[in-house]
């Protein structure tokens, strides 16, 4: 499995992924013209898109990739809020797995502030990714995972005393506690997992402000003894 | 017996620690009270609650609560001249962590004090088929004409709610106005949440029972706290409206998360299923598309 990160922060989230055969872009936060240029216009060769949910930072792209003859794979809430029909759209639901070429793909439920947000277990041969970003937790424990591209947006220690010498306001400290995947937090998802054949995981969706990637990587590399890779 | 001695020796050092607190800050003029208001009072009423409050594994507060909480919880009680025995809060337990959680009563409270010049806080609700008019001047809400004959007067038909501060002259002072969609929004944020997933009321619960009282005390809420936070009160009065609702908020998410991450095993069928159509519900005209297999690879990049 080969993983590329084209965008992975609160500006823009887009994540191009191959098992060899079939290539999948992981939401298109993005400009069309930026993942063209990142596809060095090959655009047409991405065999879908799966989005995780409307924030801009995940769905920019998705209307011209639709345009374009690119398949997008949503939640019909992403999709209304987003306000696109077509023959382009997939519609999935959480727990009803599809196959997308050689994908086998498993949608299911995450924690965001938004209406129908989806995260994807992804597998292929003996692989297995899971894709979970802009989440607060995990209600699932996953078996087998090869790959992990996880959110780590903040450290519940950073945002904290950041609220208490006032430079982050009460109320987006408490949104994020409530949307986004703290460290501390991942930390907990990962060791109620089996992580044993886990070869790499992606810390993705970094916040700029309250995040340390180097402190992230250190943490999450000594509790799990994996490779971890800060993407963006 | 040990137990009694030691509670009495918790109520000293802690009414003590308060008290010197408060002291404190009205010498550095950083705190001040409405006249009638007594710290002592209220200090009083409150511990003859506490000692009868229990957390929810039934333990007393005062024993499972660290200390420095509940030294904070009276604080805040005193901050902003709040008074439990008149309904303007109460105390919550939070494992360890004890909070003062300012009442409806208690907001309105705090309105009146940070804003000397309010006279009166009322509410209306607003049912279908009234004649009801507003405008919008320079930005604030006016309210021009609200007529309601009795029949209209169904807890099940609701439109909308409204608050009007007045003050000492009779003017209005600020309108709040709220449609019935935005008060269930902001009753499905609180953790009772009497909204179910269809966005109606449950039926059965208080909500659902006096819908038109729960309207009015949610708009004044609302109008009472756009007061208050615009108010150029202290910082330190801020801060103790503050921190009893973000300890809160940090427990809860605390609790969801506990309760509900990481559990459920979920996993990728092994057998080959039906590769054709992921979404046949929402394309029915459409024939299924199929999803599949668009051989790479290009050129790498």
């Amino acid at each position: 499995m080969d993983i590329e990160a084209f965008a992975s922060s609160s500006a823009g989230n887009c994540y191009h992924i191959t098992d060899g055969k079939t290539r999948l872009l992981l939401d298109a936060g993005i400009s069309y013209k930026e993942i063209q240029r990142r596809l060095n216009f090959k655009v047409s060769a991405m065999a879908g898109v799966l989005v995780t949910h409307e924030h801009m930072d995940h769905a920019k792209a998705v209307k011209d990739l639709m345009k374009n003859g690119i398949d997008c794979y949503m939640s019909a809430g992403t999709a209304d809020v987003l306000g696109i029909t077509g023959h382009r759209l997939k519609v999935v639901r959480a727990k009803r797995q599809f196959q997308l070429g050689t994908w086998t793909i498993l949608p299911f439920d995450v924690q965001h502030d938004t209406l129908e947000p989806l995260g994807f277990l992804l597998a292929s041969g003996s692989e297995k990714l899971l894709y979970a970003t802009d989440t607060y937790y995990l209600k699932y424990q996953f078996s087998g995972l090869t790959h992990l591209l996880i959110e780590c947006n903040h450290s519940y220690e950073i945002i904290r005393a950041k609220a208490d010498s006032g430079t982050l306001p009460l109320e987006q400290k408490n949104r994020l506690m409530r949307s986004h995947f703290s460290l501390e937090n991942l930390k907990k998802f990962l060791l109620s997992n089996d992580l044993s054949r886990v070869q790499e995981i992606w810390l993705i969706h970094l916040s700029d402000r309250n995040s340390d990637a180097a402190q992230f990587k250190r943490e999450i590399q000594e509790l799990t003894g994996k490779l971890v890779i800060i993407a963006g | 017996m040990s137990e009694q001695k030691n509670l009495s020796v918790i109520k000293e050092e802690t009414i003590n620690a308060v008290t010197a607190k408060i002291q404190s800050y009205q010498k550095s003029n950083a705190m001040r009270l409405p006249g009638n208001y007594s710290p002592e009072n209220a200090l009083k009423s409150a511990w003859l609650m506490l000692q009868n409050i229990q957390d929810r594994n039934n333990h007393p507060v005062l024993q499972s609560c660290t200390k420095e909480s509940i030294i904070n919880a009276l604080l805040d009680m005193v901050v902003q001249g709040l008074n439990p025995s008149k309904k303007q809060g109460y105390f919550i337990a939070y494992s360890n962590q004890l909070a003062f959680q300012r009442s409806y009563f208690g907001t309105q409270a705090v309105a009146k004090m940070v804003d000397d010049t309010i006279q009166e806080i009322l509410a209306e609700v607003v049912y279908e088929s009234d004649d009801f008019k507003y405008r919008i001047n320079r930005g604030k809400k006016e309210i021009t004409q609200h007529e309601q004959s009795l029949e209209n007067i169904n807890g099940k038909k609701i439109k909308a709610a409204y608050c009007m501060i007045i003050d000492n002259d009779g003017q209005v002072k600020t309108t709040e106005i709220m449609t019935f969609e935005e008060i269930k929004q902001a009753w499905a944020q609180s953790k009772m949440n009497p909204i179910d997933d269809k966005g109606n009321v449950k039926s059965g619960n208080t909500h659902d029972k006096f819908t038109a009282e729960m309207c009015k005390k949610t708009v004044i809420n609302r109008a009472c706290k756009s007061i208050i936070n615009s108010s150029s009160d202290s910082h330190l009065f801020l801060q103790s409206v503050n921190r009893s609702s973000e300890i809160k908020v940090e427990e809860d998410v605390r609790d969801e998360i506990a309760i509900n991450a990481n559990g459920e095993s979920l996993d990728i069928e092994s057998e080959v299923i039906n590769e054709t159509d992921p979404a046949p519900e929402t394309t029915p005209t459409q024939k299924p598309q199929q999803a599949t297999l668009i051989n790479e690879e290009g050129p790498g990049f």
